[in-house]
């Protein structure tokens, strides 16, 4: 009895680290959204991009917080780069031509990361000051992804914080409600939507780090985070990021006590999720556009 | 507008091009060539949604790999299947696929729809990873028997000879192509363009909008089917890491986009162009997907009508008569 617990308990906190990774990935993605009405089909790539970063400069160093702090800000300019150069040319054709640039984006990405660093899957240690196992009653989890929860809670503070309190965080809010009017109104609006693309490939890559020492880092960690980050979007809502947060969340635990139950079928259960909810609710959630 | 002897004469290089292709340039580049008209087929269904219809398909591996899948497990299990309903049987499987994915797709447009069709390609491709006793999981389907072209009492044609392939595979391939443009014509293909350049009108005249895109998905699915029965056919392998990953469905819309998504044609040539380009790129280098990216991001950011644009502003420029018309239908 006790060991069903403990392993209830694992899974739950699985599930819990699980989603609030995907709740970093997701809310950039639903934010750019917002912004610009497309999804960033790219958006999972700098998650990769950045866990290929952390890698190289934990060779170089040998310091993870050092990567940790670095890594996610190198990714978030390679976003801005894309943003600047290349999405921000195609924005007059129209939402396909911004869509298909991306998934340019995503291919080459994907070739470049495979041509600097190979298709060999690359590990990453766990940090040492995180190494260890923690007890929870009976259970040893590990520290580190306790971590991982905790760092993603601040981080979403912060998020919160910037958002709900600053001057910047009013203006990218009304930017995601209705940007044609804040432009009208004297916001350089091209420069907000670059700060966002930043920021939300920077979440992205603090995402991409700290989920190396989990997974280890190859050229198809992309495809699974990316998938799983849009069918979040599309499930909260598109721009939404109570949505995100919530789906992001039910989505750890449905993958968690999935592969437990039945892991068989675990991976369809999401999309069953998001299939169920679209055909009731066709704009997800919490969304109110489509 | 071409004058009709120079159309004949063009159509007739290109027929004596096809039927000589084996002779002249041997038995590779015959097996890519019917690789080329596979994903000429295969982008032309994409383009049906996308230019015509105004729909981004992110999942249209997922009827190119059901139809490829459907007629390989049909091959492995049904022994003495003939060859022309196995190619039936791969369409059919990609039209029912469409056919039951409609009712939520036919719902949405734009983004939603690309989305939605992105999930539920991935949704097949787990599928398709996770029942291994019918699909044999990532080894896929495999080593299945090329049933030989049998016309009853007149002939009975080998189908693993390359040349003896390459005719029929041609052949469907062109018939193929050729219903589909013949679609494009009829009346239902007008509401088609109706549709994309305003749903709301079309509506508003008395057309039902969600049965004809039903109707459109249901076609372009399943001839993206008999691309994908063709190829299985071809390859004698099917995996899901083969017909069925994102790259399978983002392949047609770069060669689309490349050819020119305001043209029927375009696609064809896009197809081409990335035919070739292959066969030159990987003598050089093995990141043939890092070239076309970049080529693809460059069309779409300066090229945005493709080769098929450029092939019309070519036209209207040096040979511009009076009544000249660009090959842009209906140009988006």
């Amino acid at each position: 009895m006790e060991s069903t617990i403990a392993m209830y308990v694992a899974q739950s906190l699985n599930g819990l680290s699980y989603g609030m990774l995907l709740f970093l990935v997701s809310a950039g993605l639903t934010l750019i959204f917002g912004m610009m009405g497309i999804l960033n089909i790219a958006h999972a790539s700098f998650f990769m991009l950045a866990a290929y970063f952390c890698h190289t400069f934990l060779k170089m160093t040998g310091n993870f917080w050092l990567a940790l702090l670095l890594a996610p800000v190198v990714a978030g300019f390679f976003g801005v780069l894309c943003e600047r150069f290349l999405l921000r040319k195609v924005h007059a054709f129209g939402h396909i031509s911004e869509l298909l640039i991306t998934v340019g984006i995503s291919l080459v990405i994907l070739e470049g990361v495979k041509t600097f660093w190979g298709t060999q899957p690359l590990l990453v240690a766990t940090p040492q000051s995180l190494a260890g196992f923690v007890l929870i009653g009976d259970l040893k989890y590990p520290i580190y992804r306790l971590f991982v929860v905790g760092l993603a809670f601040g981080i979403l503070g912060l998020m919160a914080l910037i958002l709900y309190k600053t001057r910047l965080g009013m203006i990218v809010r009304a930017a995601v409600a209705n940007a044609d009017m804040v432009n009208v109104l004297g916001v350089n609006v091209p420069l907000v939507f670059m700060l966002v693309f930043g920021l939300g490939t920077w979440l992205a890559g603090i995402a991409g780090v700290i989920i190396t020492p989990i997974l280890t880092v190859y050229p198809g960690m992309a495809d699974q985070m990316g998938m799983d980050a849009f069918v979040v979007v599309v499930t909260g809502g598109f721009g939404s990021l109570i949505g995100a947060f919530i789906v992001s969340l039910a989505l750890g635990e449905l993958n968690s006590f999935g592969i437990q139950f039945i892991p068989k079928l675990a991976p369809v259960l999401m999309f069953a999720f998001m299939a169920i909810v679209l055909a009731f609710k066709p704009m997800g959630l919490f969304g109110e556009r489509g | 507008m071409m004058n009709k002897t120079t159309k004949w004469i063009l159509w007739i290089v290109i027929l004596a091009t096809v039927v000589s292709f084996p002779k002249i340039f041997g038995i590779y580049y015959t097996n890519v060539c019917v690789l080329f008209a596979i994903f000429a087929l295969y982008s032309v269904t994409l383009n049906l949604l996308l230019g015509f219809t105004g729909l981004l398909s992110f999942g249209h591996a997922l009827f190119f790999g059901s139809g490829a899948y459907a007629t390989a497990i049909a091959l492995t299990r049904i022994d003495g299947l003939p060859l022309l309903p196995a190619v039936l049987i791969g369409g059919l499987t990609a039209a029912f696929f469409a056919l039951i994915t409609s009712p939520l797709l036919v719902r949405v447009s734009g983004t939603a729809f690309a989305m939605l069709t992105l999930a539920f390609g991935q949704l097949m491709y787990v599928f398709c990873l996770k029942f291994r006793d019918i699909t044999g999981g990532e080894d896929g389907v495999g080593g299945f028997p090329i049933p030989p072209l049998n016309i009853p009492g007149v002939v009975s044609i080998d189908m693993t000879n390359c040349t003896n392939f390459y005719y029929f595979a041609m052949v469907v391939l062109g018939v193929s192509i050729w219903i589909l443009w013949f679609f494009t014509k009829t009346p239902l293909g007008s509401v088609m363009v109706g549709i994309r350049d305003n749903a709301q009108r079309v509506d508003y005249l008395g057309f039902r909008v969600p049965h004809t895109k039903a109707i459109i998905f249901l076609i372009s699915g399943g001839f993206a089917g008999i691309a994908g029965a063709i190829y299985a056919l071809l390859q004698d392998i099917v995996s899901t890491d083969g017909v069925l990953t994102i790259f399978t469905s983002f392949m047609p819309i770069i060669m689309a986009f490349i050819g020119g998504i305001g043209s029927f044609f375009g696609p064809i040539y896009g197809s081409a162009i990335l035919t070739i380009m292959d066969e030159i790129i990987t003598t050089y280098t093995e990141r043939v997907e890092l070239v076309t990216g970049i080529v693809f991001i460059l069309v779409v950011m300066y090229a945005p009508m493709g080769f098929a644009g450029l092939l019309g502003f070519i036209k209207q420029k040096w040979l511009s008569r009076p009544s000249a018309k660009t090959t842009v239908e209906g140009a988006s």
